[in-house]
Parts: structure tokens; C-alpha cells; sequence
């Protein structure tokens, strides 16, 4: 009996869900994120939100830093551009969240653009520190033009629809069933994030990533198999910074009123970077469940924190989560520098050798 | 085919190529030996366009390729295998080589966001070519393995696939044969002689095992000390006293 499915063509080869396996664990997935809206408290639903956020910020981080080797800390600039975007927009323009978010995505995506071929001449290091002077340079300009973007006070988010003054933040009504803005926003985020984790799923198994992966590896030994090393990095630099500008108009559009900094500061930068590291560099699945993790880590650590004595005792809800949160990333990095990613690779290989231990 | 025309290449004041000249015909193994430090590697170098050497030219089929950079030399047909391998090891052997096709994909790059039908139906064109050469070089059974984890006569291997993946007109081979025993080797200039016999890909090859040269190679290009001091067939090579002074230390073999 065969243990898995024959694969008799390079087509199949290709496929994302190629066995039953994937197929039924595409299906619990899709059911839970259809039913988890229902059951979970306006909270949890709210928390999903920001996760799904994030998990928009992380695949542009990786894109950038986990496949084409490029570090950046300069990722909440790019946040920064896309949520000022719709803030702008939407407050000059009444232009709706629609079509807000793919504009936001192409004015950090042209952002991006501009620092791109200062960014092809330094590595290492070097960039990092042109990155954060990115995002000081940002943060400037928003405070300069006061006058449309708030300035030090901050402006509101409006979400118009399209449809003439409404906004999206009414509550849905099915007689005397109601969806509200949370649930309305999940729907949408959670659309969003797997069809980003989708793009960003390709961009891996295609020509593409393997081209970025050759420029982060050995870009020398790239070049001379054919590879534009400039050209595969801009192009990550132009992904890269629209999703990171999508995740900053998601996250406007959440919290309907943004400051500059915070959140849009060097702290923001290093935890998408902490995000990636945590699930894994250089793959799709380590963007995710590093997202999920680390947004889902700080209100876990809420409720357990109070139980640990020391803690809870000394220190308030937010150290807490943060004394936590370090904890687990070192631990991680010690015992499993491969991230989330190398749990799961260490459970998949379980159940593919079962019943014998390898 | 390919001309090499007196180039000369320095590095502040170290002068490792000197007035080299060298011609391959096409469907030529042309060997290039010399001792350590003589500029062998230098010289792919220059052809491959990671250095620009700063006197002279060198000509793929009458076009200089020093107008070029090294990712569209490597479009116009040269490609190259490195001494000390320089394969992703994170990539699958499959993967390694896709990547050689990666100049003759013809897919724009914004496809590959939603890899919809085209983009499938060309990597896959890609992926049966690739299969040829897995097949041609014996590599099966680690088709889908990390290349970190393989061993290194395996490598040497993947790299030659790799080269090969990139529809080459010219191979450029930096010592295949370096670190590999005795049965790999001759596998090895198995491998380069079909290479020359099935596929008439020109090769350069640069080697130190001076039996697999002076068996396999059409002429010999020896250098010493960045100059070439001989060029001929290998039983003129053989003979020629200028080549035993350098290479052999003065001694008959």
C-alpha cells in the first residue's frame, strides 16, 4: 500500500495542496477561520485583526529581509507611508477603503522605489542604518505637512464605503442578526492576509524567489548564473514595502486614529523583525505563524502573567507581556533557531516516518 | 568562437594576467593548466565578467563581452562552474538548476505573484529539460534534497548540472575534478567528454590532474606567472621544454 500519493507528473509537483492530507488540512483551516468570528468574544476578534495585520507586515518584511537577504529597520517607515495615505486620502478626498489600500500599497511601494538604488550599494549593516534613517526621515515629513496630516496631534481614519457618506464602521443588520465593525473588518483582514500569504507563497516556489534566495545567499555566484542582482533587489524592495504599506492602511483603518510616533517608530521596525525570526527566515510560513505568535503572545501573556508571582506583583500587564515575550524569544533562539518553522518541520517529519522514530 | 585577445588584468601593482591571448573553435575542449597563482581563475574571471581586465578584449563569437555585466554574459551562453562550489545550499538540487535556466524564463516577473498557467506551463517546460540533464548526469535519487546536506563529489555534480541547466554555448569548468577521488574523477571526465561528443558545448577546462588534461584536452594553454608560455596540442605540451621548467620543476615526467 502505497504510504502517500504517487506523484506521475511535474504538474503535481507544482500543486500547494498536492494530497488529501494538505487538502483536509486546508478545509479545518478555512472552517475555523469561518467559525471563529462567531465564537470568540469582540476582543479575540479584534486581536485576530491586528494579527492579520501583522501577518501582512511580516510577509513584506520576509520578501525583503528573509528572501532577498536585505535587512531593513526601516519597515515601520513603509507602515508609516500606507497609513498616512488613507488617512490623507480619506479625509481630503473621501476615497474608500477599497481602493484606499492598493493606493497605500503603491505609495510605500514607490517609497521603496526611490530608496531602492541607494539601498543596491550598501549591505549588512550599512543598510540597516540607511533604514532607520528612513524612518526618521519619514516621520519628519508627516510632522512637517502639519496641516494634512495632524502633525504631533494625530488625525482620524475615516472608511468610507463608496457609497456617497457612508462609512464601513456601521454594523451590518440581517433582521435581528448583526454583524459590527470588528466582525466586518475580520472578514475583510483575514481575506487579505491569505491572499498575501498566497502571493508571498509563490513568489517562494517560482523563479522569482529562487532568484532572490541566490541574491541573499551569494549574489557573486547569482550574477554569473544569469541573475540581475539589482533588479531582483528592487524588485523585493518594491513588494516588500506595498505590503508593508497595505498592513499600514489595515492598521489605520483599525485603530481610526493614528499618531506618527508611536506606533510608527524604530520599536514597531524591530518587532516585525522579531516576528520573522520567530517563525522561521526564508519562508512563507515563518511570517505567519511569527505573526500569529507574537501577537498573539503579549494578551496570552496578560492572562498569565498574573498568576506567575515575582511578576505579577512588580511589574504591570505590559512588562509583563514584555518580560515574557523576551523569555520565549530567547528560549527560542537557543533551542531552536529555526523558529516556529523548525517545530513544524520537526512534527511533519514525526508523522511522515510514523510508527518508527525517524 | 571564443577570443581571448592579449588582456592584461592588475590588482595594484600584482599583475595577474599579462598580455594572455587563447582561441577555442567551437565544440573545442581547450585545458588550461598552469601552477598555483598563475591566473587560470583570473582569466574565467575576465571571460565570465567578474573582473574587467584592463587591457585588451575577449570575444564570444566576434561580440566583446566586456561591454557586459556578469548576469548578461551569462545570457549571451557563458556559463561557468566555480573551484570552490558556489551552489545554494538551502535549495534543492532541483532548484539549484532551475535557477541556472533562470536567464531563459520569459515570464515577466509580476506573473510570478500569481503563478497562473503560463508561469507553470514554463516552469515546467524548464523542469523537463532539467530532467534530461539529471537524468544525462545520474542525479535521480537527489533530485529533491537540500544541496547542504549532499556530499561533495555529488556537488561537484549538481554544479556541472547547474552550468549545463544554462543552455551554455560555452562551459567555463574551474577544476572539476578538484577533491574527488579517483573513480569520481574518471566519472567526471566521462561526463566532459560527452558533454563535448553529444552536446558539442566548447569547454574551457582548468586542471591540475595533468593526466585528465593531457587526455581529454584538444590543445593546452599553460600559463606561469599571469603570462602564457605555451599553447599547442598535448603532445606538443608534453615536449615542450618551457612547460616542464614551470610546471614539472625542471624535471621530465
Amino acid at each position: 500500500m502505497p504510504t502517500k500519493k504517487l506523484v506521475t507528473s511535474y504538474e503535481q509537483d507544482l500543486k500547494l495542496f498536492p494530497d488529501m492530507w494538505h487538502k483536509v488540512g486546508l478545509i479545518a483551516a478555512l472552517a475555523f477561520l469561518l467559525v471563529f468570528p462567531m465564537v470568540a468574544s469582540a476582543k479575540w476578534v479584534t486581536i485576530a485583526n491586528l494579527t492579520a495585520t501583522s501577518i501582512v507586515g511580516a510577509i513584506g518584511l520576509m520578501i525583503l529581509t528573509g528572501f532577498a537577504g536585505q535587512i531593513s529597520l526601516g519597515h515601520a517607515a513603509f507602515l508609516a507611508v500606507g497609513a498616512y495615505t488613507v488617512a490623507v486620502l480619506g479625509n481630503e478626498f473621501q476615497v474608500p477603503w477599497w481602493l484606499g489600500m492598493p493606493l497605500a500599497g503603491m505609495a510605500a511601494a514607490l517609497v521603496g522605489l526611490a530608496i531602492g538604488p541607494f539601498a543596491l550599494r550598501l549591505r549588512g549593516l550599512y543598510l540597516a542604518i540607511v533604514t532607520i534613517g528612513l524612518l526618521f526621515l519619514v516621520a519628519h515629513v508627516l510632522h512637517s505637512f502639519g496641516d494634512i496630516t495632524g502633525g504631533v496631534s494625530g488625525i482620524a481614519v475615516p472608511m468610507y464605503t463608496g457609497l456617497g457618506d457612508a462609512t464601513f464602521d456601521a454594523p451590518w443588520e440581517f433582521g435581528d442578526y448583526e454583524i459590527p465593525f470588528e466582525k466586518k473588518l475580520y472578514l475583510v483582514y483575514v481575506t487579505i492576509a491569505v491572499g498575501a500569504a498566497l502571493v508571498s507563497k509563490n513568489i517562494q516556489r517560482s523563479d522569482l524567489g529562487r532568484a532572490m534566495i541566490a541574491v541573499r545567499d551569494h549574489d557573486l555566484a547569482a550574477a554569473v548564473l544569469g541573475v540581475n542582482p539589482a533588479r531582483t533587489k528592487i524588485i523585493a524592495f518594491a513588494l516588500s514595502s506595498f505590503f508593508a504599506g497595505v498592513a499600514g492602511a489595515m492598521f489605520a483603518y483599525q485603530q481610526q486614529y493614528i499618531t506618527i510616533e508611536p506606533p510608527f517608530d524604530l520599536n514597531m521596525s524591530v518587532q516585525y523583525i522579531a516576528m520573522i525570526v520567530l517563525g522561521g527566515i526564508g519562508t512563507t510560513f515563518g511570517a505567519v505563524a511569527g505573526a500569529i505568535g507574537f501577537t498573539v503572545i503579549s494578551p496570552l501573556a496578560e492572562s498569565v502573567g498574573r498568576h506567575i508571582p515575582f511578576l505579577s506583583e512588580n511589574l504591570t500587564s505590559a512588562q509583563q507581556s514584555t518580560v515574557l515575550f523576551a523569555v520565549v524569544v530567547c528560549l527560542f533562539l537557543i533551542y531552536e533557531p529555526l523558529g516556529l518553522l523548525g517545530f513544524w518541520l520537526r512534527i511533519k517529519r514525526y508523522f511522515s516516518a510514523w510508527p518508527f522514530k525517524y | 568562437m571564443l577570443s581571448v585577445q592579449d588582456i592584461s588584468l592588475s590588482f595594484s601593482g600584482v599583475k595577474a594576467l599579462d598580455g594572455v591571448s587563447i582561441e577555442a573553435e567551437s565544440g573545442d575542449l581547450l585545458a588550461v593548466i598552469g601552477p598555483n597563482g598563475a591566473g587560470k581563475t583570473s582569466l574565467f574571471n575576465c571571460i565570465s565578467g567578474v573582473y574587467q581586465p584592463q587591457k585588451g578584449d575577449v570575444r564570444l563569437e566576434g561580440d566583446s563581452l566586456l561591454q557586459y555585466s556578469a548576469h548578461d554574459i551569462a545570457s549571451k551562453g557563458v556559463a561557468r562552474m566555480f573551484q570552490n562550489l558556489a551552489l545554494f545550499d538551502q535549495m534543492t538540487v532541483l532548484d539549484n538548476m532551475l535557477l541556472g535556466s533562470h536567464h531563459l524564463y520569459k515570464t515577466p516577473w509580476w506573473k510570478n505573484l500569481m503563478f497562473g498557467k503560463a508561469a507553470r506551463r514554463e516552469e515546467i517546460e524548464h523542469r523537463e529539460r532539467i530532467e534530461d540533464i539529471i537524468d544525462f548526469l545520474h542525479l535521480e535519487q537527489y533530485r529533491k534534497m537540500p544541496v547542504g546536506i549532499l556530499p561533495y563529489g555529488i556537488l561537484k555534480r549538481v554544479e556541472l548540472g547547474r552550468a549545463l541547466a544554462m543552455q551554455p554555448k560555452l562551459l567555463l569548468l574551474d577544476e572539476p575534478a578538484a577533491g574527488l577521488n579517483s573513480e569520481e574523477t574518471e566519472d567526471m571526465a566521462r561526463y566532459i567528454l560527452d558533454i563535448k561528443e553529444e552536446l558539442g558545448i566548447t569547454q574551457i577546462l582548468i586542471e591540475h590532474e595533468l593526466h585528465m588534461v593531457l587526455d581529454l584536452a584538444d590543445h593546452i594553454a599553460v600559463l606561469d606567472f599571469g603570462k602564457r608560455i605555451a599553447f599547442g596540442s598535448p603532445d606538443e605540451i608534453r615536449k615542450d621544454p618551457a612547460v616542464i621548467e614551470a610546471y614539472l620543476g625542471g624535471e621530465e615526467e
